[in-house]
Protein backbone atom coordinates (compact mmCIF):
# COMPACT_ATOMS: atom_id res chain seq x y z
CA UNK A 1 0.00 0.00 0.00
CA UNK A 2 1.29 3.44 -0.87
CA UNK A 3 2.12 5.55 2.12
CA UNK A 4 1.03 9.12 2.64
CA UNK A 5 3.89 11.56 2.36
CA UNK A 6 5.13 13.42 5.42
CA UNK A 7 4.03 17.04 5.57
CA UNK A 8 7.54 18.31 4.86
CA UNK A 9 7.74 16.38 1.60
CA UNK A 10 4.42 17.55 0.19
CA UNK A 11 4.09 20.65 -1.90
CA UNK A 12 1.09 22.78 -1.21
CA UNK A 13 0.83 21.77 2.42
CA UNK A 14 4.50 21.70 3.22
CA UNK A 15 4.55 24.97 5.10
CA UNK A 16 1.00 25.61 6.22
CA UNK A 17 0.46 29.28 6.80
CA UNK A 18 -2.41 30.63 8.86
CA UNK A 19 -3.89 32.05 5.65
CA UNK A 20 -3.80 28.69 3.91
CA UNK A 21 -5.26 27.07 7.03
CA UNK A 22 -8.10 29.58 7.00
CA UNK A 23 -8.81 28.89 3.32
CA UNK A 24 -8.74 25.15 3.94
CA UNK A 25 -11.18 25.58 6.82
CA UNK A 26 -13.40 27.73 4.60
CA UNK A 27 -13.39 25.12 1.82
CA UNK A 28 -14.29 22.44 4.36
CA UNK A 29 -17.16 24.52 5.77
CA UNK A 30 -18.56 25.23 2.26
CA UNK A 31 -18.33 21.51 1.51
CA UNK A 32 -20.08 20.61 4.73
CA UNK A 33 -22.89 23.10 4.08
CA UNK A 34 -23.38 21.69 0.57
CA UNK A 35 -23.37 18.15 1.98
CA UNK A 36 -25.98 18.99 4.65
CA UNK A 37 -28.12 20.88 2.15
CA UNK A 38 -28.19 17.94 -0.26
CA UNK A 39 -28.79 15.45 2.57
CA UNK A 40 -31.77 17.46 3.83
CA UNK A 41 -33.47 17.70 0.41
CA UNK A 42 -36.01 14.91 1.11
CA UNK A 43 -37.15 16.87 4.19
CA UNK A 44 -37.56 20.14 2.31
CA UNK A 45 -40.53 21.10 0.12
CA UNK A 46 -38.78 19.79 -2.98
CA UNK A 47 -40.38 17.45 -5.49
CA UNK A 48 -38.92 14.12 -6.62
CA UNK A 49 -37.90 15.54 -10.00
CA UNK A 50 -35.44 17.90 -8.34
CA UNK A 51 -34.13 15.14 -6.08
CA UNK A 52 -33.69 12.86 -9.11
CA UNK A 53 -31.79 15.62 -10.91
CA UNK A 54 -29.48 15.96 -7.90
CA UNK A 55 -28.96 12.19 -7.88
CA UNK A 56 -28.04 12.32 -11.57
CA UNK A 57 -25.54 15.07 -10.79
CA UNK A 58 -24.04 13.10 -7.90
CA UNK A 59 -23.72 9.93 -10.00
CA UNK A 60 -21.96 11.86 -12.77
CA UNK A 61 -19.75 13.53 -10.19
CA UNK A 62 -18.73 10.09 -8.89
CA UNK A 63 -18.05 8.81 -12.40
CA UNK A 64 -16.21 12.02 -13.25
CA UNK A 65 -14.10 11.72 -10.11
CA UNK A 66 -13.17 8.17 -11.13
CA UNK A 67 -12.09 9.40 -14.59
CA UNK A 68 -10.26 12.29 -12.95
CA UNK A 69 -7.98 9.84 -11.14
CA UNK A 70 -6.59 8.31 -14.31
CA UNK A 71 -6.77 11.34 -16.60
CA UNK A 72 -6.49 14.33 -14.29
CA UNK A 73 -3.94 13.04 -11.82
CA UNK A 74 -2.30 10.39 -13.99
CA UNK A 75 -2.47 12.18 -17.34
CA UNK A 76 -3.77 9.11 -19.19
CA UNK A 77 -6.40 10.25 -21.65
CA UNK A 78 -9.01 7.53 -21.48
CA UNK A 79 -11.56 8.25 -24.22
CA UNK A 80 -13.41 5.01 -23.64
CA UNK A 81 -14.01 4.95 -19.93
CA UNK A 82 -17.54 3.85 -20.71
CA UNK A 83 -16.05 0.34 -20.97
CA UNK A 84 -15.81 0.20 -17.18
CA UNK A 85 -19.20 1.86 -16.74
CA UNK A 86 -20.76 -0.67 -19.10
CA UNK A 87 -19.06 -3.66 -17.51
CA UNK A 88 -20.25 -2.50 -14.07
CA UNK A 89 -23.82 -1.94 -15.25
CA UNK A 90 -24.19 -5.09 -17.33
CA UNK A 91 -22.54 -7.34 -14.76
CA UNK A 92 -24.76 -6.07 -11.95
CA UNK A 93 -27.85 -6.29 -14.15
CA UNK A 94 -27.16 -9.74 -15.63
CA UNK A 95 -26.26 -11.27 -12.27
CA UNK A 96 -29.45 -9.86 -10.78
CA UNK A 97 -31.86 -10.68 -13.60
CA UNK A 98 -30.46 -14.08 -14.57
CA UNK A 99 -29.05 -15.45 -11.32
CA UNK A 100 -30.83 -13.51 -8.60
CA UNK A 101 -27.58 -12.18 -7.17
CA UNK A 102 -28.28 -8.88 -5.40
CA UNK A 103 -26.51 -5.77 -6.68
CA UNK A 104 -24.69 -5.45 -3.36
CA UNK A 105 -22.64 -8.47 -4.47
CA UNK A 106 -22.93 -8.08 -8.23
CA UNK A 107 -21.26 -4.69 -8.19
CA UNK A 108 -18.07 -6.25 -6.77
CA UNK A 109 -18.04 -8.84 -9.55
CA UNK A 110 -18.34 -5.93 -12.02
CA UNK A 111 -15.40 -4.20 -10.33
CA UNK A 112 -13.26 -7.34 -10.58
CA UNK A 113 -14.15 -7.77 -14.28
CA UNK A 114 -13.30 -4.12 -14.90
CA UNK A 115 -9.97 -4.60 -13.18
CA UNK A 116 -9.22 -7.57 -15.44
CA UNK A 117 -10.13 -5.62 -18.59
CA UNK A 118 -8.07 -2.64 -17.39
CA UNK A 119 -5.16 -4.97 -16.69
CA UNK A 120 -5.28 -6.38 -20.22
CA UNK A 121 -5.72 -2.93 -21.82
CA UNK A 122 -2.95 -1.46 -19.70
CA UNK A 123 -0.53 -4.32 -20.32
CA UNK A 124 -0.90 -3.84 -24.06
CA UNK A 125 -0.72 -0.07 -24.24
CA UNK A 126 0.83 1.61 -21.20
CA UNK A 127 4.44 0.96 -22.20
CA UNK A 128 3.87 2.99 -25.35
CA UNK A 129 4.10 6.74 -25.42
CA UNK A 130 1.69 9.04 -27.20
CA UNK A 131 -1.89 8.39 -28.21
CA UNK A 132 -1.88 4.60 -28.15
CA UNK A 133 -3.61 4.32 -24.79
CA UNK A 134 -6.35 6.76 -25.85
CA UNK A 135 -6.87 4.86 -29.12
CA UNK A 136 -6.93 1.52 -27.28
CA UNK A 137 -9.70 2.75 -24.99
CA UNK A 138 -11.75 3.87 -27.99
CA UNK A 139 -11.17 0.51 -29.68
CA UNK A 140 -12.22 -1.33 -26.52
CA UNK A 141 -15.41 0.77 -26.37
CA UNK A 142 -16.30 -0.05 -29.97
CA UNK A 143 -15.61 -3.73 -29.36
CA UNK A 144 -17.81 -3.72 -26.26
CA UNK A 145 -20.69 -2.14 -28.20
CA UNK A 146 -20.56 -5.05 -30.66
CA UNK A 147 -20.14 -7.68 -27.94
CA UNK A 148 -23.10 -6.35 -25.95
CA UNK A 149 -25.23 -6.32 -29.12
CA UNK A 150 -24.18 -9.85 -30.03
CA UNK A 151 -25.03 -11.72 -26.81
CA UNK A 152 -28.73 -10.93 -26.91
CA UNK A 153 -29.74 -13.56 -24.34
CA UNK A 154 -27.48 -12.03 -21.72
CA UNK A 155 -27.47 -8.33 -22.55
CA UNK A 156 -30.75 -7.79 -24.36
CA UNK A 157 -28.84 -6.83 -27.50
CA UNK A 158 -29.41 -3.43 -29.04
CA UNK A 159 -32.60 -2.98 -26.96
CA UNK A 160 -30.58 -3.14 -23.78
CA UNK A 161 -31.12 -4.65 -20.38
CA UNK A 162 -33.86 -3.61 -17.96
CA UNK A 163 -33.73 -4.67 -14.33
CA UNK A 164 -36.60 -6.69 -12.92
CA UNK A 165 -38.42 -4.32 -10.63
CA UNK A 166 -39.27 -5.36 -7.08
CA UNK A 167 -40.58 -2.01 -5.78
CA UNK A 168 -39.08 -0.74 -2.56
CA UNK A 169 -36.51 -3.38 -1.67
CA UNK A 170 -33.24 -3.19 0.25
CA UNK A 171 -32.26 -6.62 -1.01
CA UNK A 172 -32.66 -5.53 -4.65
CA UNK A 173 -31.37 -2.02 -3.88
CA UNK A 174 -34.46 -0.57 -5.54
CA UNK A 175 -36.84 2.20 -4.61
CA UNK A 176 -39.92 3.88 -5.99
CA UNK A 177 -38.59 7.27 -4.86
CA UNK A 178 -35.18 8.83 -5.51
CA UNK A 179 -34.44 9.67 -1.85
CA UNK A 180 -32.50 6.45 -1.01
CA UNK A 181 -30.38 6.99 -4.11
CA UNK A 182 -29.68 10.51 -2.96
CA UNK A 183 -27.96 9.20 0.16
CA UNK A 184 -26.18 6.43 -1.71
CA UNK A 185 -24.86 8.80 -4.35
CA UNK A 186 -23.91 11.38 -1.71
CA UNK A 187 -21.93 8.67 0.06
CA UNK A 188 -20.19 7.83 -3.23
CA UNK A 189 -19.29 11.48 -3.88
CA UNK A 190 -17.94 11.90 -0.34
CA UNK A 191 -15.97 8.66 -0.49
CA UNK A 192 -14.54 9.41 -3.95
CA UNK A 193 -13.59 12.93 -2.86
CA UNK A 194 -11.60 11.52 0.06
CA UNK A 195 -10.03 8.85 -2.13
CA UNK A 196 -8.91 11.54 -4.59
CA UNK A 197 -7.60 13.71 -1.74
CA UNK A 198 -5.75 10.73 -0.33
CA UNK A 199 -4.21 9.90 -3.72
CA UNK A 200 -3.14 13.52 -4.26
CA UNK A 201 -1.37 13.55 -0.88
CA UNK A 202 0.15 10.09 -1.18
CA UNK A 203 3.37 8.83 -2.67
CA UNK A 204 1.31 7.24 -5.46
CA UNK A 205 -0.25 10.64 -6.23
CA UNK A 206 3.14 12.31 -6.44
CA UNK A 207 4.36 9.55 -8.75
CA UNK A 208 1.26 9.83 -10.95
CA UNK A 209 1.65 13.60 -11.26
CA UNK A 210 5.34 13.20 -12.08
CA UNK A 211 4.52 10.71 -14.83
CA UNK A 212 1.77 13.02 -16.12
CA UNK A 213 4.19 15.96 -16.29
CA UNK A 214 7.13 14.14 -17.88
CA UNK A 215 7.55 10.38 -18.21
CA UNK A 216 11.25 10.47 -19.02
CA UNK A 217 12.05 12.80 -16.13
CA UNK A 218 9.89 10.68 -13.82
CA UNK A 219 11.88 7.55 -14.70
CA UNK A 220 15.08 9.56 -14.18
CA UNK A 221 13.75 10.40 -10.70
CA UNK A 222 13.31 6.70 -9.95
CA UNK A 223 9.57 6.40 -10.61
CA UNK A 224 8.43 3.06 -12.06
CA UNK A 225 6.42 4.62 -14.89
CA UNK A 226 4.54 1.54 -16.11
CA UNK A 227 3.58 0.41 -12.62
CA UNK A 228 2.40 3.90 -11.71
CA UNK A 229 0.22 4.21 -14.82
CA UNK A 230 -1.20 0.74 -14.27
CA UNK A 231 -2.08 1.46 -10.64
CA UNK A 232 -3.83 4.69 -11.64
CA UNK A 233 -5.81 2.89 -14.33
CA UNK A 234 -6.82 0.05 -12.01
CA UNK A 235 -7.97 2.39 -9.25
CA UNK A 236 -9.98 4.43 -11.75
CA UNK A 237 -11.51 1.35 -13.43
CA UNK A 238 -12.63 -0.08 -10.08
CA UNK A 239 -14.07 3.27 -8.98
CA UNK A 240 -15.99 3.59 -12.27
CA UNK A 241 -17.39 0.06 -12.09
CA UNK A 242 -18.53 0.51 -8.47
CA UNK A 243 -20.26 3.81 -9.29
CA UNK A 244 -21.78 2.02 -12.31
CA UNK A 245 -23.60 -0.26 -9.89
CA UNK A 246 -25.35 2.78 -8.47
CA UNK A 247 -26.00 4.09 -12.00
CA UNK A 248 -27.69 0.81 -12.92
CA UNK A 249 -29.88 0.73 -9.82
CA UNK A 250 -30.98 4.32 -10.35
CA UNK A 251 -31.65 4.21 -14.10
CA UNK A 252 -32.86 0.56 -13.97
CA UNK A 253 -31.72 -0.04 -17.55
CA UNK A 254 -28.68 0.05 -19.78
CA UNK A 255 -28.10 -0.33 -23.51
CA UNK A 256 -24.93 -0.56 -25.61
CA UNK A 257 -24.89 3.11 -26.57
CA UNK A 258 -25.63 4.37 -23.04
CA UNK A 259 -22.86 2.14 -21.68
CA UNK A 260 -20.10 2.18 -24.24
CA UNK A 261 -21.08 4.97 -26.63
CA UNK A 262 -18.88 7.95 -27.36
CA UNK A 263 -21.38 10.50 -26.02
CA UNK A 264 -21.49 8.66 -22.70
CA UNK A 265 -17.68 8.59 -22.57
CA UNK A 266 -17.62 12.35 -23.15
CA UNK A 267 -20.19 12.91 -20.41
CA UNK A 268 -17.97 11.00 -18.00
CA UNK A 269 -15.13 13.39 -18.78
CA UNK A 270 -17.08 16.64 -18.53
CA UNK A 271 -17.27 17.03 -14.71
CA UNK A 272 -13.49 16.94 -14.37
CA UNK A 273 -12.82 18.93 -17.55
CA UNK A 274 -15.25 21.68 -16.57
CA UNK A 275 -14.45 21.68 -12.87
CA UNK A 276 -10.69 21.22 -13.02
CA UNK A 277 -8.53 18.23 -13.96
CA UNK A 278 -6.40 16.69 -11.26
CA UNK A 279 -8.19 18.39 -8.38
CA UNK A 280 -10.49 16.78 -5.80
CA UNK A 281 -13.04 19.60 -5.94
CA UNK A 282 -13.04 19.92 -9.74
CA UNK A 283 -15.39 17.07 -10.67
CA UNK A 284 -17.78 18.05 -7.86
CA UNK A 285 -18.11 21.63 -9.05
CA UNK A 286 -17.98 20.63 -12.73
CA UNK A 287 -20.63 17.93 -12.33
CA UNK A 288 -22.95 20.25 -10.40
CA UNK A 289 -22.63 23.01 -13.00
CA UNK A 290 -23.08 20.51 -15.83
CA UNK A 291 -26.29 18.93 -14.57
CA UNK A 292 -27.74 22.26 -13.40
CA UNK A 293 -27.26 23.88 -16.81
CA UNK A 294 -28.46 20.79 -18.61
CA UNK A 295 -31.65 20.60 -16.51
CA UNK A 296 -32.37 24.31 -16.92
CA UNK A 297 -31.88 24.20 -20.68
CA UNK A 298 -33.89 20.98 -21.04
CA UNK A 299 -36.70 22.63 -19.10
CA UNK A 300 -36.45 25.69 -21.36
CA UNK A 301 -36.24 23.46 -24.42
CA UNK A 302 -39.40 21.61 -23.41
CA UNK A 303 -41.22 24.92 -23.09
CA UNK A 304 -40.35 25.86 -26.66
CA UNK A 305 -40.70 22.33 -27.99
CA UNK A 306 -37.01 21.59 -28.72
CA UNK A 307 -35.40 18.44 -27.32
CA UNK A 308 -31.78 17.41 -26.73
CA UNK A 309 -30.59 20.90 -25.83
CA UNK A 310 -28.45 19.47 -23.01
CA UNK A 311 -26.02 17.91 -25.50
CA UNK A 312 -25.61 21.32 -27.14
CA UNK A 313 -25.02 22.86 -23.72
CA UNK A 314 -22.35 20.26 -22.88
CA UNK A 315 -20.57 21.07 -26.12
CA UNK A 316 -20.73 24.80 -25.52
CA UNK A 317 -19.52 24.41 -21.92
CA UNK A 318 -16.58 22.36 -23.10
CA UNK A 319 -15.76 24.97 -25.73
CA UNK A 320 -15.89 27.81 -23.21
CA UNK A 321 -13.70 25.90 -20.75
CA UNK A 322 -11.11 24.99 -23.38
CA UNK A 323 -10.95 28.58 -24.66
CA UNK A 324 -11.19 30.62 -21.47
CA UNK A 325 -10.46 28.35 -18.51
CA UNK A 326 -8.33 25.41 -19.64
CA UNK A 327 -7.61 24.47 -16.03
CA UNK A 328 -11.33 24.27 -15.28
CA UNK A 329 -13.35 26.24 -12.77
CA UNK A 330 -11.24 25.24 -9.79
CA UNK A 331 -7.96 25.57 -11.65
CA UNK A 332 -8.70 28.93 -13.28
CA UNK A 333 -11.63 30.81 -11.81
CA UNK A 334 -11.34 29.72 -8.18
CA UNK A 335 -7.54 29.44 -8.17
CA UNK A 336 -6.97 32.47 -5.99
CA UNK A 337 -9.90 31.80 -3.68
CA UNK A 338 -8.73 28.24 -3.07
CA UNK A 339 -5.00 28.91 -3.02
CA UNK A 340 -3.47 26.92 -0.19
CA UNK A 341 -6.61 24.92 0.37
CA UNK A 342 -6.58 21.28 -0.70
CA UNK A 343 -7.99 21.46 -4.17
CA UNK B 1 46.15 1.60 -0.80
CA UNK B 2 43.36 0.20 -3.04
CA UNK B 3 42.53 2.07 -6.23
CA UNK B 4 38.99 3.52 -6.30
CA UNK B 5 36.35 1.22 -7.74
CA UNK B 6 35.23 1.64 -11.36
CA UNK B 7 31.95 3.51 -11.11
CA UNK B 8 31.03 3.30 -14.78
CA UNK B 9 32.39 1.14 -17.53
CA UNK B 10 31.26 1.65 -21.09
CA UNK B 11 32.53 -1.18 -23.26
CA UNK B 12 32.32 -1.29 -27.09
CA UNK B 13 29.03 0.57 -27.18
CA UNK B 14 27.45 0.94 -30.62
CA UNK B 15 24.18 2.44 -31.68
CA UNK B 16 22.64 2.79 -35.12
CA UNK B 17 19.49 4.67 -36.04
CA UNK B 18 18.53 2.99 -39.30
CA UNK B 19 21.53 3.56 -41.52
CA UNK B 20 22.98 6.32 -39.35
CA UNK B 21 25.81 5.33 -37.02
CA UNK B 22 25.40 7.37 -33.84
CA UNK B 23 28.02 5.51 -31.78
CA UNK B 24 30.72 3.08 -32.81
CA UNK B 25 32.87 1.00 -30.47
CA UNK B 26 32.82 3.55 -27.65
CA UNK B 27 34.88 2.43 -24.67
CA UNK B 28 35.87 4.32 -21.53
CA UNK B 29 35.57 4.03 -17.78
CA UNK B 30 35.14 6.39 -14.85
CA UNK B 31 36.52 5.71 -11.38
CA UNK B 32 34.60 6.42 -8.18
CA UNK B 33 35.05 10.03 -7.04
CA UNK B 34 36.35 11.27 -10.41
CA UNK B 35 35.02 14.30 -12.25
CA UNK B 36 35.14 13.50 -15.96
CA UNK B 37 34.22 15.71 -18.90
CA UNK B 38 32.68 14.35 -22.07
CA UNK B 39 33.16 16.68 -25.01
CA UNK B 40 32.64 16.63 -28.72
CA UNK B 41 31.09 18.68 -31.49
CA UNK B 42 27.36 18.58 -32.27
CA UNK B 43 26.40 15.18 -33.62
CA UNK B 44 29.39 13.45 -32.08
CA UNK B 45 27.09 11.13 -30.11
CA UNK B 46 27.33 12.59 -26.59
CA UNK B 47 23.60 12.77 -25.99
CA UNK B 48 23.00 9.29 -27.42
CA UNK B 49 25.71 7.95 -25.12
CA UNK B 50 24.05 9.69 -22.16
CA UNK B 51 20.70 8.18 -23.05
CA UNK B 52 22.24 4.72 -23.33
CA UNK B 53 24.07 5.00 -20.01
CA UNK B 54 20.94 6.26 -18.24
CA UNK B 55 18.78 3.52 -19.78
CA UNK B 56 16.50 5.48 -22.08
CA UNK B 57 17.94 3.95 -25.24
CA UNK B 58 19.18 0.38 -25.71
CA UNK B 59 22.56 0.08 -27.43
CA UNK B 60 22.86 -1.89 -30.68
CA UNK B 61 25.97 -3.52 -29.23
CA UNK B 62 28.35 -3.41 -26.28
CA UNK B 63 27.65 -3.19 -22.57
CA UNK B 64 27.40 -0.75 -19.68
CA UNK B 65 28.52 -1.72 -16.18
CA UNK B 66 27.78 0.29 -13.05
CA UNK B 67 30.05 -0.48 -10.08
CA UNK B 68 30.87 -3.82 -11.67
CA UNK B 69 27.27 -4.81 -12.34
CA UNK B 70 26.08 -5.17 -15.94
CA UNK B 71 23.16 -2.78 -16.33
CA UNK B 72 22.90 -2.70 -20.13
CA UNK B 73 19.27 -3.86 -20.09
CA UNK B 74 18.28 -2.43 -16.71
CA UNK B 75 15.28 -0.04 -16.69
CA UNK B 76 16.15 3.62 -16.17
CA UNK B 77 14.19 3.97 -12.92
CA UNK B 78 16.09 1.02 -11.42
CA UNK B 79 19.41 2.62 -12.41
CA UNK B 80 18.30 5.79 -10.67
CA UNK B 81 17.35 3.90 -7.53
CA UNK B 82 20.80 2.30 -7.61
CA UNK B 83 22.30 5.79 -7.51
CA UNK B 84 22.88 6.56 -11.21
CA UNK B 85 21.52 10.09 -11.57
CA UNK B 86 21.22 12.52 -14.45
CA UNK B 87 20.07 15.91 -15.65
CA UNK B 88 18.83 16.78 -19.12
CA UNK B 89 20.19 19.02 -21.86
CA UNK B 90 16.89 20.93 -21.85
CA UNK B 91 15.80 21.21 -18.21
CA UNK B 92 12.93 18.79 -17.55
CA UNK B 93 11.13 19.55 -14.31
CA UNK B 94 7.66 18.54 -13.15
CA UNK B 95 6.02 21.84 -14.04
CA UNK B 96 2.79 21.34 -12.08
CA UNK B 97 4.71 20.69 -8.87
CA UNK B 98 6.56 22.93 -6.47
CA UNK B 99 10.33 22.79 -6.10
CA UNK B 100 9.89 20.80 -2.88
CA UNK B 101 7.66 18.26 -4.60
CA UNK B 102 10.09 17.94 -7.52
CA UNK B 103 12.79 16.91 -5.07
CA UNK B 104 10.38 14.81 -2.98
CA UNK B 105 9.49 12.64 -5.98
CA UNK B 106 13.09 11.45 -6.35
CA UNK B 107 13.82 11.34 -2.63
CA UNK B 108 10.74 9.21 -1.96
CA UNK B 109 11.88 6.65 -4.56
CA UNK B 110 15.56 6.48 -3.79
CA UNK B 111 16.02 7.16 -0.09
CA UNK B 112 17.67 4.26 1.75
CA UNK B 113 15.58 2.74 4.55
CA UNK B 114 15.93 4.41 7.90
CA UNK B 115 16.51 7.91 6.58
CA UNK B 116 13.87 10.60 7.02
CA UNK B 117 12.27 11.83 3.78
CA UNK B 118 11.41 15.33 5.01
CA UNK B 119 14.89 15.82 6.40
CA UNK B 120 16.49 14.68 3.15
CA UNK B 121 14.34 17.09 1.11
CA UNK B 122 15.24 19.96 3.44
CA UNK B 123 18.93 19.05 3.22
CA UNK B 124 18.85 19.07 -0.57
CA UNK B 125 17.00 22.41 -0.60
CA UNK B 126 19.66 23.87 1.69
CA UNK B 127 22.56 22.35 -0.24
CA UNK B 128 21.28 23.71 -3.55
CA UNK B 129 20.38 27.08 -1.94
CA UNK B 130 16.70 26.63 -2.79
CA UNK B 131 15.07 27.03 0.63
CA UNK B 132 13.37 30.27 -0.36
CA UNK B 133 12.11 28.82 -3.63
CA UNK B 134 10.76 25.61 -2.09
CA UNK B 135 7.07 26.42 -2.51
CA UNK B 136 7.43 27.98 -5.96
CA UNK B 137 6.69 26.27 -9.22
CA UNK B 138 9.42 25.85 -11.85
CA UNK B 139 7.82 28.42 -14.17
CA UNK B 140 8.52 31.10 -11.54
CA UNK B 141 12.26 30.37 -11.41
CA UNK B 142 15.29 31.67 -13.31
CA UNK B 143 17.16 29.28 -15.58
CA UNK B 144 19.97 28.97 -13.04
CA UNK B 145 17.50 28.03 -10.30
CA UNK B 146 15.72 25.57 -12.58
CA UNK B 147 19.07 23.89 -13.24
CA UNK B 148 19.75 23.77 -9.50
CA UNK B 149 16.35 22.15 -8.90
CA UNK B 150 17.13 19.57 -11.55
CA UNK B 151 20.48 18.78 -9.95
CA UNK B 152 18.81 18.69 -6.51
CA UNK B 153 16.22 16.24 -7.83
CA UNK B 154 18.97 14.19 -9.44
CA UNK B 155 20.97 13.74 -6.23
CA UNK B 156 17.99 13.38 -3.85
CA UNK B 157 17.80 10.15 -1.92
CA UNK B 158 20.77 8.20 -3.15
CA UNK B 159 23.32 9.28 -5.74
CA UNK B 160 26.71 7.75 -6.53
CA UNK B 161 27.13 8.81 -10.14
CA UNK B 162 25.84 12.17 -11.40
CA UNK B 163 25.66 12.77 -15.13
CA UNK B 164 25.20 16.42 -16.09
CA UNK B 165 24.06 17.15 -19.63
CA UNK B 166 25.14 20.69 -20.53
CA UNK B 167 24.08 22.02 -17.14
CA UNK B 168 26.19 25.15 -17.58
CA UNK B 169 24.85 26.20 -20.96
CA UNK B 170 22.71 29.33 -21.03
CA UNK B 171 24.07 30.59 -17.71
CA UNK B 172 25.95 33.82 -17.13
CA UNK B 173 29.62 33.58 -16.16
CA UNK B 174 28.81 34.14 -12.46
CA UNK B 175 25.91 31.70 -12.47
CA UNK B 176 28.08 29.07 -14.14
CA UNK B 177 30.87 29.58 -11.59
CA UNK B 178 28.43 29.23 -8.69
CA UNK B 179 27.00 26.06 -10.16
CA UNK B 180 30.47 24.62 -10.71
CA UNK B 181 31.26 25.33 -7.06
CA UNK B 182 28.12 23.49 -6.02
CA UNK B 183 28.88 20.52 -8.27
CA UNK B 184 32.44 20.31 -6.94
CA UNK B 185 31.05 20.52 -3.41
CA UNK B 186 28.77 17.55 -4.17
CA UNK B 187 31.78 15.66 -5.49
CA UNK B 188 33.84 16.40 -2.37
CA UNK B 189 31.21 16.31 0.38
CA UNK B 190 29.04 13.45 -0.86
CA UNK B 191 31.75 11.59 -2.76
CA UNK B 192 29.62 11.66 -5.90
CA UNK B 193 31.31 10.68 -9.15
CA UNK B 194 30.51 13.28 -11.83
CA UNK B 195 30.37 13.08 -15.63
CA UNK B 196 29.84 16.41 -17.35
CA UNK B 197 28.88 16.93 -20.97
CA UNK B 198 29.80 20.44 -22.05
CA UNK B 199 30.78 22.51 -25.03
CA UNK B 200 32.74 25.14 -23.09
CA UNK B 201 36.09 23.43 -22.81
CA UNK B 202 37.75 26.27 -20.90
CA UNK B 203 35.15 25.82 -18.13
CA UNK B 204 35.53 22.05 -18.11
CA UNK B 205 39.32 22.19 -18.06
CA UNK B 206 39.25 23.89 -14.66
CA UNK B 207 36.69 21.49 -13.30
CA UNK B 208 37.46 17.97 -14.47
CA UNK B 209 40.31 15.56 -13.86
CA UNK B 210 39.86 13.78 -17.17
CA UNK B 211 38.37 14.48 -20.56
CA UNK B 212 36.87 11.97 -22.97
CA UNK B 213 36.54 13.34 -26.49
CA UNK B 214 33.93 11.98 -28.89
CA UNK B 215 34.13 12.67 -32.58
CA UNK B 216 32.28 11.04 -35.47
CA UNK B 217 30.56 8.58 -33.11
CA UNK B 218 33.69 7.28 -31.46
CA UNK B 219 36.21 8.16 -28.74
CA UNK B 220 39.28 9.87 -30.17
CA UNK B 221 41.00 10.90 -26.92
CA UNK B 222 40.89 10.13 -23.21
CA UNK B 223 43.25 11.90 -20.79
CA UNK B 224 43.85 14.90 -18.58
CA UNK B 225 42.70 18.27 -19.94
CA UNK B 226 46.28 19.16 -20.70
CA UNK B 227 46.93 15.89 -22.56
CA UNK B 228 43.75 16.29 -24.56
CA UNK B 229 44.51 19.89 -25.43
CA UNK B 230 47.87 18.84 -26.83
CA UNK B 231 46.62 15.75 -28.63
CA UNK B 232 47.14 16.34 -32.36
CA UNK B 233 44.16 14.16 -33.29
CA UNK B 234 41.87 16.23 -31.09
CA UNK B 235 43.30 19.49 -32.35
CA UNK B 236 42.76 18.46 -35.93
CA UNK B 237 39.35 16.88 -35.45
CA UNK B 238 37.63 19.15 -32.99
CA UNK B 239 39.53 21.99 -31.38
CA UNK B 240 41.14 23.62 -34.36
CA UNK B 241 44.07 25.12 -32.44
CA UNK B 242 45.38 24.72 -28.93
CA UNK B 243 44.95 28.42 -28.25
CA UNK B 244 41.36 28.38 -29.36
CA UNK B 245 40.66 25.35 -27.22
CA UNK B 246 41.89 26.75 -23.96
CA UNK B 247 40.80 30.31 -24.48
Amino acid sequence: MEAALPESARGGVAKPSSEADARRRRAFIYGLIAFLLVASLPFLPVNNYIIAAVVRALIFISLGQAWNVVAGIGGLLSLGHGVFLGIGCYTTGILFNQYGIPPWLGVWVGAVLSLLVALVMGSMTLRMRGVFFALATVAASLAMVQISRHFVDLTGGADGLALKFFGNSWWAAQSRTPAPFLYASLAFVTLYYWITRWILNSKLGLEMQAVRDDEVAAAAAGVAVFRTKMLGLLVSAAMTALAAGLYMQFYMAIDPEAAFGLSQAIQLQLPALIGGLGTAWGPIIGGAVMIFLSEVTNWGGTKIGVSGVDILVYGLMLLVVVLYAPKGIVGSVLRNAMKGADR
Amino acid sequence: MNAPAVALEVRNIARNFGGVVALRDVTFSVREGEVVGLIGPNGAGKSTLFEIVSGNIRPSGGRVAYFGRDCTTMASHLRRRAGMCRTFQKVRLFESMTVRQNISVAASQCLPKGRDLGEEVNNILAQMRLEHQAERRPSELTLADRKRVEIGRAIAGHCRLLMLDESLSGLTHDEAEHLIDEIMQLNRARGITVIVVEHVLSVLAAMVQRLVVLHNATVIADGTPSEVAHDPVVIEAYLGTKQKALR
